[in-house]
């Protein structure tokens, strides 16, 4: 679970353009780090790349904060 | 003959092709083939080669000449990933593969790399993801930088004139635009009017207000908005800020408007200073006038891209597709 938190962290605070350090597990992707609703796809695209997962669109837009795609990526490797 | 009738037949006449990437949604396999069948283009039908078996199964139709294409598997994937990513900095090649993997933007590639003449999707996607799709692969028409919507009001008897059509805007995106966005809404409308009333676009930019009848803020925007599509379009018909009145009845607009307008009292184009207005006249229009709403379609890209309603039927489909292709 750590390495995939850490793993997600980082790919949100690249795509995001914010220090790491405010990628928190409460942190709400539009409005405590700023997401656009363009940015927010093209984050979805960035996980499925760093995790070579395959996302739903619709389930990944619906999750709104960092540890709610922390658990949705662990979920989906867990399962695969 | 009735209005989408006559789009169908125009794009009959031409040999067009639509993507359709919702291709695990029975409703747009059953659109395809009646696109197909009907000679209205060529449908190009995303999505896994599985899916669209089992959608096709549930439609009742045959596919078996229908172009059916899996993004995930096309071999222009890195091509398309290159494309998408030209002139941004903030976007790798790979991440990029991903997005263009994904069926809508797959779809949005192709008409952006002029693969397909137009898409229509949001039968399962919902309107904001369309329109994401929209900007990140064919982008924004010149000068355009807001995403809008109208809709294609067919009212049967106008002042005595039969099926008069008008374009509304913007009465299914925008809630509450800036007057640099109710400008680009405007030119934005203008084009589409260009391209579906066929007749020269007159664009109104209405308001509760008359040639400064009224002073409020909210007049300021409708006129600053007005300023700004005129320095951005020197050649187009657009005048304001009018009532309603004043926009499309001669009588009224001879009154009130007393200087020379190309629009006043014979505008086809609408421009409304915000959602609320729109939504609210649009629905009205069309229940009280028994009206044609057709719609919405989305404006302001450089090629065509339309949203679906997640309830359309077939035939919304079809028809929608028709009327995206005549902008084409």
């Amino acid at each position: 679970m750590s390495d995939t938190a850490d793993r997600v962290r980082k790919v949100t605070a690249d795509v995001l353009k914010v220090d790491l350090g405010r990628v928190t597990d409460e942190a709400r992707f539009v409005e405590d780090l700023g997401a656009e609703s363009i940015q927010s796809i093209e984050l979805i695209a960035a996980y499925e790349e760093e995790f070579d997962i395959e996302i739903d669109e619709e389930e990944g837009t619906a999750v709104k904060n960092v540890g709610g795609a922390i658990e949705f990526i662990q979920n989906v490797l867990d399962n695969q | 003959m009735d209005i989408v009738a006559s789009f169908k037949k125009q794009a009959q006449a031409r040999d067009l092709s639509i993507v359709l990437p919702e291709g695990s949604d029975e409703r747009i396999i059953a659109a395809a083939r009646r696109i197909k069948d009907e000679g209205i283009a060529n449908p190009i039908v995303l999505g896994k080669p599985e899916k669209i078996a089992e959608a096709a199964k549930q439609a009742g139709v045959k596919i078996d000449d229908i172009t059916t294409l899996n993004p995930r598997e096309a071999d222009n994937l890195d091509q398309y990933a290159q494309a998408y990513c030209q002139g941004r900095d903030d976007i790798t090649v790979p991440v990029a593969k991903r997005m263009v993997m994904k069926p809508l933007f797959y779809g949005g590639m192709m008409v952006a790399q002029g693969q397909a003449h137009a898409m229509v999707a949001g039968a399962a996607n919902a309107t904001a993801t369309v329109i994401q799709a929209g900007v990140l692969t064919v982008g924004f028409a010149q000068g355009i930088n807001t995403p809008s919507s109208f809709f294609l009001m067919v009212i049967p008897d106008f002042q005595g004139e039969k099926d008069k059509p008008f374009i509304y805007a913007d009465c299914a995106v925008n809630i509450d635009p800036t007057e640099e966005e109710l400008a680009e809404i405007a030119l934005a409308s203008a084009a589409s009017g260009a391209k579906l009333l066929g007749t020269e676009p007159r664009v109104a930019m209405l308001s509760f207000s008359t040639r400064g009848s009224a002073s409020h803020a909210h007049v300021d925007k409708v006129t600053k908005a007005l300023a700004i599509a005129r320095e951005r379009d020197g050649s187009l018909a657009i005048d304001g800020e009018f009532q309603a009145d004043s926009a499309i009845v001669p009588r009224v607009a001879a009154k009130k408007v007393k200087d020379e307008s190309a629009v006043a009292g014979k505008a086809n184009v609408l421009i409304f200073p915000d959602l609320d207005a729109g939504n609210i006249c649009y629905k009205l229009t069309q229940y009280m006038a028994n009206a044609q709403a057709i719609g919405p379609f989305l404006q302001g890209f450089a090629k065509p891209i339309s949203d679906l309603s997640r309830g359309a039927s077939i035939d919304d489909i079809v028809n929608t597709a028709a009327i995206t292709l005549a902008q084409a």
